[in-house]
């Protein structure tokens, strides 16, 4: 699904980002956030609810402005240079940015069109294959089940050959098998070369996924360790007391 | 600029297919216009008015009316599923994003346009006197001011509680201005010559045909750079 | 100190009703009207290129104070506009025997309580603060446009409404200058007590909820 042309440099770390600071009004949602995400590595944001995670991706993604930091993808500024940046980023979100009116394929055509990606006819094929969506092409989006909906809504993310992919809480209101397929399909990705930031509630689901784990609370990056570098269970049983704690 | 091209031409064509496949807006439309101009025709029968000025207002009321219908449903369908975050992502100016909404509407009124305007010459029995080419240039200068300020308007509506209600009058509030001249404009292609409205006080703009339609083109240029300026701040955060 | 300036405000007002009705006053008394209609005016115009002025300032500073002083300019602009247009609607009626008619002055003035009023209709219809003050800085940049134009299309029409201003006596021109002062004043006060209880309000709702 994903070619590695789109990870052109290499060198340069798939993420950046300088002393992000956010704040809405007088409340501070992120503190001074400094983190590195080098080419394909792939990290797992976690923290209770209102630490920040929503809106450090929305940063990243381009979506909201910070008020202090620098955010750069590939080494290219987002702020500064945002048609740059701004095709090497791939989001999913619990929202699917799906139209219901138009059919799998109008979608797709229509975000590949959006990205400018060439030959986006064979790239739509190609992806409603491997997502086994290619027998719903001519179905409108609101007839599709959740789970269909969440595979097309990957699709989306991926049409543009992303080199980072953002994804925020993916798994809610997914079912077992729609979860396992994700879980596949990031794996692929992750394979083929690309990063991933993801934030989730399940944790387990950010340890089988991801190489790197971090944790945001009261917007404070308070912990960031590899994955095969912590005791998982006690990670695991450390994140359950805080939670509640923090619940 | 070939991407900003490609951005545009992609979104316009997705909203256009999106406003005809929903089979609602369009009828609606025609339907509320000729509404419209049944009412406003009956009224000039009983009360015994000037059938021709009636007709002018007739058809910019209509055209206000359904262009509203319009410009309501652009952003909505925007909102379901943070649709137009999805359009945000993408590398293309939120300037862009605008412009291509602009003309989808532009387009889907002048379809309004085509059908509305010979009905109303036939209801109340116009003339064309002024010639097609100055009805053209009016009628296009008409739908260019309302679709530039209404394209604006109907994605700031979309954070309301209240849309609907909440469009017409902002949209009424700031059009009034191209109201005066673009009826003035009509009224002279019609070939209803309001003599008696020579201009007033210190400065005066002598009515004619030429200085209405240079106002509308004022108008629309100003409104359409602003909006294109400052959409921007109304879908970004 | 504002309480100061809010009672100075007071005591120049009815010290300049005084003084037109007594000394300032014009032919015929409904005429007198001009003494607060003037005014009135001025400080509607005044309070829209206040929004003008905050609307840029937030879009570009995105800090909330640009937010409250707009609010409160509106409010107090459609106050005065409100006087504005009431005041020139008893003043016509007197004079020409109509309630209102379409003269440039006239529409500009109806159109801008319309602006005022839909400018604090958006406001009210919008919950999260962020978007609120953006989509009404917008709102006010784009209606302050709308402003000129309305009152250059209008002039296609004719019209009745008095030229410039002119008095024979020096009382008149002391009464209406004071007037003047007296509604800027009193609004220049209004404003920013509006804006602090704004200010306050928000803090206030920011410590309960957060």
């Amino acid at each position: 699904m994903v070619s590695e042309s789109q990870v052109q440099n290499k060198d340069e770390p798939a993420l950046h980002i300088e002393g992000l600071s956010m704040r809405f009004e007088t409340r501070r949602v992120l503190k001074q956030i400094d983190l590195q995400l080098p080419a394909g590595q792939s990290l797992c944001l976690c923290g209770a609810n209102g630490a920040g995670k929503s809106t450090l991706l929305r940063i990243i993604a381009g979506l909201l402005h910070p008020s202090a930091g620098k955010v750069r993808v590939q080494g290219y500024d987002l702020r500064e240079k945002p048609q740059e940046a701004k095709p090497l980023i791939g989001v999913i979100s619990h929202k699917s940015m799906l139209y219901p009116e138009l059919t799998v394929e109008e979608n797709l055509t229509f975000t590949a069109q959006l990205y400018g990606v060439k030959d986006s006819r064979d790239r739509v094929k190609q992806l409603l294959h491997d997502t086994r969506l290619y027998g719903y092409r001519f179905d409108r989006t609101e007839i599709l089940s959740r789970g269909m909906l969440q595979r097309l809504a990957i699709c989306r993310a991926l049409v543009h050959n992303p080199c980072i992919l953002l994804a925020d809480e993916p798994f809610t209101g997914l079912d077992l098998p729609s979860s396992q397929h994700l879980v596949a399909v990031l794996h692929k990705f992750h394979q083929a070369g690309g990063a991933i930031i993801m934030t989730t509630h399940d944790t387990h689901y950010g340890l089988e996924c991801c190489e790197r784990i971090a944790v945001l609370d009261q917007a404070e990056l308070i912990f960031d360790a590899p994955v095969d570098q912590i005791d998982r269970i006690r990670f695991l049983d450390d994140y359950l007391t805080y939670a509640r704690q923090n619940y | 600029m070939n991407s900003l091209y490609h951005g545009i031409k992609a979104i316009f064509v997705k909203d256009l297919v999106l406003e005809l496949r929903a089979k609602e807006v369009l009828p609606s439309m025609v339907v509320l216009g000729m509404l419209i101009v049944l009412v406003l025709r009956l009224v000039s029968q009983v009360g015994d008015l000037n059938l021709g000025a009636m007709g002018v207002g007739a058809l910019w009321i209509a055209f206000l009316f359904a262009a509203l219908l319009a410009q309501e449903r652009s952003f909505a369908a925007e909102q379901h599923q943070d649709c137009i975050n999805g359009l945000l992502l993408a590398p293309i100016d939120a300037g862009a994003i605008y412009l291509a909404k602009l003309l989808v509407n532009i387009v889907m009124l002048g379809i309004f346009e085509v059908i509305i305007v010979p009905l109303v010459i036939l209801a109340f029995d116009l003339n064309l006197a002024g010639g097609f080419g100055r009805l053209i240039l009016v009628l296009l200068l008409g739908n260019l001011a309302i679709s530039s300020v209404g394209t604006l308007f109907s994605a700031m509506v979309q954070v309301s509680r209240v849309r609907g209600s909440l469009l017409s009058i902002l949209v009424f509030a700031i059009l009034l201005p191209m109201m005066v001249p673009a009826t003035f404009a009509l009224l002279i292609t019609f070939g209803i010559n309001p003599d008696d409205m020579a201009g007033t006080g210190m400065v005066a703009l002598t009515g004619n045909f030429r200085t209405a339609v240079g106002f509308l083109v004022a108008f629309d240029a100003i409104f359409i750079t602003a909006s294109w300026l400052l959409f921007g701040f109304v879908v970004q955060e | 100190m504002r309480r100061y300036f809010l009672c100075l405000s007071l005591i120049l007002l009815v010290g300049a009703a005084w003084l037109a009705l007594s000394v300032g006053q014009v032919d015929e008394v409904v005429r007198n009207i001009v003494y607060f209609h003037v005014p009135s005016s001025i400080s509607a115009l005044s309070c829209f290129t206040l929004i003008l002025i905050c609307s840029i300032g937030f879009l570009a500073s995105k800090k909330s104070a640009w937010d409250y002083l707009a609010t409160a300019a509106a409010e107090v602009g459609l106050v005065c506009a409100t006087i504005l247009n009431i005041t020139g609607m008893i003043f016509s009626h007197q004079q020409w025997g109509v309630w209102w008619t379409p003269e440039p002055k006239l529409i500009t003035s109806a159109i801008l309580w319309f602006l005022y009023v839909a400018y604090l209709i958006l406001r009210s219809g919008i919950a999260t603060a962020r978007r609120r003050g953006q989509l009404c800085a917008v709102f006010g940049i784009i209606a302050f446009i709308d402003v000129p134009l309305v009152f250059i299309s209008a002039r296609v029409t004719r019209g009745n409404h008095p030229g410039n201003v002119g008095f024979a006596s020096g009382g008149q021109w002391a009464a209406f200058g004071l007037n003047i002062l007296a509604v800027a004043l009193l609004s220049a006060m209004l404003i920013w007590l509006r804006y602090d209880i704004l200010k306050g309000k928000s803090q206030m709702e920011q410590q309960l909820f957060s």
